[in-house]
């Protein structure tokens, strides 16, 4: 890698770790274009690079979030099974559908969450202060130093979700966060900065399970993916602060135009 | 162990393999040496798992079992993955 495409793909990580760390999701829906249609790398060399990018993601914001309460762990391991569940739903159904129908399927799962977002997004997933219980699944949040409650609810959903995460997931190459924090945000009671957090948290971990297999295989550039980590990195951690000063409306707003954007890619994909 | 000891062991463990992973990649980048990027891309790899290993053993200890099997099911899948790479 000579000195020019090395700042292109520092800057690239970078900008992937501040989105991705402020949304919840790891950037590969971004990093992996990138690395194939503008720089002409194979497709299994980009993917490998963008996994190793999430994990430095995941762990780099979730050093912030954690201190901040804003990490649920119990509901981020609860779902975590569903993910890793779905991660062999995805190996079974990619042999049943054509990459047509599954780009299509995709696209219109995410512009369908991205006009439902849009539309809720003055709405807050917050209880009132006082002596709420926030049950098993739910927590705690502090915001402008007064101590909100929040409950999980639809369960049922929000593992269904996290099962079509963990299969997204296997199937594109991308973290399953973009599926996990819609979902969680607008269906199930989540706060989207606690979605966010979690889903970073969590998806260090997934991104891990597959990168022992790329890197076991020699499908990791060295140089390539260590320029690109080496801009995640503080791009993540720079998105983990900067989204506690954005309010939760705007950062759903941005989450919304980001999934219009991807599934318009899907879409276009697909034709 | 409570959970502002275990927000604390899980940040110290997740800073510790980035800060370290992160000056071997530098490094390697710089000097244009394989074998320090090579170090710090498995230490990158290894920090979720590490990660993983802390809480599971905090969550059991705590007598938390129905998370902290949950916990441990997923670090049976990062070693199974773990275990498949050195297959290659």
């Amino acid at each position: 890698v000579t000195p020019g495409p090395v700042w292109l793909l520092v800057t690239s990580g970078a900008a992937t770790g501040l989105v991705g760390s402020m949304l919840g999701f790891g950037g590969g829906v971004f990093l992996v274009p990138l690395l194939t249609l503008a720089m002409g790398l194979p497709i299994r060399t980009a993917v490998a690079a963008s996994l190793l990018a999430v994990i430095a993601t995941g762990s780099a914001s979730a050093t912030v979030s954690i201190k901040r309460g804003l990490v649920n762990l119990r509901l981020g391991l609860a779902l975590e099974v569903a993910t890793s569940l779905g991660g062999l739903a995805g190996g079974v159904t990619s042999s049943l559908l054509t990459s047509k129908q599954l780009f299509i399927a995709f696209g219109a799962t995410l512009g369908m969450m991205a006009v439902i977002m849009a539309v809720r997004s003055g709405r807050r997933n917050l209880i009132a202060t006082g002596e709420a219980q926030p049950g098993v699944l739910g927590g705690r949040l502090e915001e402008a130093g007064v101590t909100y409650v929040y409950r999980l609810k639809r369960l049922p959903f929000a593992l269904a979700a996290s099962l079509v995460a963990g299969a997204i997931s296997g199937l594109f190459g991308v973290g399953g966060g973009i599926v996990k924090v819609p979902a969680l945000t607008t269906f199930c009671g989540i706060p989207i900065r606690v979605a966010a957090a979690t889903s970073t948290f969590m998806i260090g971990v997934t991104a891990a399970a597959s990168a022992f297999i790329y890197f076991g295989r020699g499908d990791v550039n060295l140089p390539l993916t260590a320029a690109v980590v080496v801009g995640t990195l503080p791009g993540s951690l720079l998105g983990a602060r900067l989204s506690e000063r954005i309010q939760a409306r705007s950062l759903k707003i941005i989450l919304s135009l980001v999934l219009a954007l991807v599934a318009l890619r899907m879409l276009l994909e697909a034709v | 162990m409570g959970p502002t000891r275990l927000d604390r062991a899980v940040e110290l463990t997740l800073t510790s393999g980035l800060a370290a992973s992160g000056l071997l990649l530098v490094i390697g980048l710089l000097l244009g040496r394989q074998d320090l990027l090579r170090w710090g891309a498995i230490l990158l790899m290894l920090t979720p798992v590490a990660r993983v290993v802390v809480v599971t053993i905090a969550l059991l200890a705590r007598r938390d079992v129905a998370f902290g099997a949950i916990s441990l099911w997923i670090l049976v899948v990062l070693t199974t993955s773990l275990a498949l790479s050195l297959r290659f």
